[in-house]
């Protein structure tokens, strides 16, 4: 029903700095502006948008982005939570939405004040509501944290190394090296990484993203219209989202039966099913990395491996770009080019399937593209 | 005293809702109680309006052993709050309790780099505000 009707036919960023001086929605608007000048359409075309939402953040809604847009009218709209595990999301119900005749042109897009806008667990305040009632109080009060609890329980559970998570960190860099975008182009080792500065123990600074200004924006329309536009369609084979069961955000891992029962599970299993794929039909994926580590969650949980592995198969250089068998982030991902909650991800993976990208894998004619591994997740499958 | 208060950052504390009142009123009176269903048995933590098992809303607060085992942990450097930048190092645990569910928590006396996966703790309980007992662990033997 959705396999292949759709396609991405425009994408658009702003630059990705630390403080780029304009308000989200601004930046919102660029990056739209932009995608649609990419499709070859104009604002006039549009009558669907989608976005990325997390609680308690500027809403930069479908409403006022339609508005500055000069949008008609809008069919279908919608924010889909939950933070980097939405990265996918806004082009899934984009997807829907099209497959199903609802709307022609769908805009999805994040954009996010993340690097000099503070953080959200600045604004705690003298009494913590829900879940973080029995977290912060203890001193648990980020998501690094909150992942470093999980990281060195994989650690102790399956022998993975601080090492191997720095060789995520190293290839994606030396991709950054090669692209124009990115906000860190400088290459690093395996020592640079371990040496950093450690920020909530096992996980140091090079682990951990970048915080950044910025906005980007992708077109989905039909797959038949998509044909008579100017770039060439990154078809939507699969689309997905899955949360699992007795999930809570990031920390909420650890209260599950077993912790890596991570929800990216559910929306690898789904994902292939609806494209009628597996990991040995990926050339290239492009996976959520807040920190190094989820790389090698991804990479089990899409079964390039089987649990507990990853951490000697990036070790192997099987991730490397250009000669592993699965290049991973080709773009430096959100440890290197910019944190735009892995929106920059799906862009990569247009580029691929359109032979564009900086660091092109060789006839790439599958992307995989996955959201957050750890919080309510999404995935894409797109093709040539 | 307004200058005292920028000074010195207070402590987050929890806000006690209906939902979680009767895990706070037991902690003042140095005893940990988690919910079980009644239907499937299963205990679970944090609380919930109903069972996260078997979606059952006949649910009870049972008071538990006690008991645990260190699951996970780490130390921000440095903290992300001034109250616990104040006081860092600051180690934060995740125990797993005896009878299953697991907890973040903080652990009193020994030493982070004493830490070892499984260590044996029990609860402690630790008073920091009027309405707040935190459950706290000690390492057992
Ligand atoms: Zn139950």
């Amino acid at each position: 029903m959705i396999r292949d009707k759709t396609a991405i036919v425009g994408i658009g960023t702003t630059e990705y700095v630390r403080d780029i001086g304009r308000p989200e929605l601004q930046t919102a608007l660029e990056a739209i502006r932009a995608a649609l000048d990419d499709a070859g359409l104009t604002a006039t075309d549009i009558d669907a948008i989608f976005k990325i939402e997390t609680p308690g953040e500027e809403p930069n809604s479908e409403l006022e982005v339609a508005r500055n847009l000069g949008v008609p009218n809008l069919r279908a709209w919608g924010g889909a939570g939950y933070g980097g595990g939405a990265a996918c999301a806004p082009v899934v119900h984009a997807a829907m939405t099209i497959a199903t005749g609802m709307a022609d042109v769908a805009v999805a897009f994040r954009s996010r004040n993340r690097g000099s806008g503070g953080r959200p667990w600045a604004r705690t305040g003298a009494r913590v509501p829900g879940i973080g009632a029995f977290e912060i109080p203890y001193g648990l009060v980020g998501p690094v944290q909150q992942l470093a609890l999980v990281t060195r329980r994989y650690m102790h559970e399956y022998g993975a190394t601080s090492e191997q998570f720095a060789r995520v960190a190293v290839a994606q860099r030396a991709c950054a090296s090669k692209n124009p975008r990115a906000y860190f182009r400088e290459p690093i080792t395996v020592d640079d990484v371990i040496s950093s500065r450690m920020i909530a123990d096992p996980l140091h600074l090079l682990d951990c993203s970048l915080e950044t200004d910025g906005a980007c924006a992708v077109i989905v329309t039909s797959a038949e219209r998509a044909r008579d536009l100017k770039q060439p369609p990154a078809y939507i084979m699969g689309v997905s989202q899955g949360m699992g069961p007795r999930h809570y955000m990031m920390s909420g891992l650890i209260y599950k039966e077993n912790p890596f029962d991570f929800p990216t599970i559910y929306a690898a299993r789904d994902v292939y099913a609806m494209a009628e794929i597996g990991p040995n039909d990926v050339d290239v994926a492009l996976f959520y990395d807040v920190f190094s580590a989820m790389v090698l969650w991804q990479l089990e949980a899409f079964g390039f491996c089987e649990p507990g592995e990853a951490g000697a198969f990036v070790e192997e250089g099987r991730i490397d770009w250009p000669d592993g068998d699965l290049p991973v982030n080709t773009h430096g991902g959100s440890l290197s080019e910019a944190y735009v909650h892995g929106f920059n991800h799906i862009l990569e993976g247009v580029r691929q399937i359109r032979g564009t990208a900086d660091c092109q894998v060789k006839d790439a004619s599958i992307a995989l593209v996955a959201a957050a591994a750890v919080v309510p997740s999404s995935a894409l499958v797109l093709r040539r | 005293m307004t200058e005292q208060t920028e000074m010195t950052p207070q402590r987050p504390l929890p806000e006690i809702t209906p939902l979680t009142e009767p895990f706070w009123r037991a902690a003042q009176s140095k005893k940990l109680v988690i919910q079980r269903c009644a239907k499937c048995d299963e205990y679970q933590f944090p609380p919930e309006l109903a069972c996260t098992h078997c979606g059952s809303p006949d649910i009870d607060w049972h008071e538990v052993s006690g008991r645990a085992t260190l699951y996970s942990w780490t130390v921000a450097h440095p903290p992300m709050l001034p109250y616990f930048q104040e006081r860092s190092p600051w180690p934060v645990v995740a125990v797993e309790l005896e009878e299953g569910p697991r907890m973040i928590a903080g652990i009193v006396e020994t030493p982070v780099d004493e830490y070892e996966f499984g260590m044996s703790l029990v609860a402690e309980f630790e008073k920091i505000s009027e309405d707040v007992t935190l459950v706290m662990f000690r390492r057992d033997g």
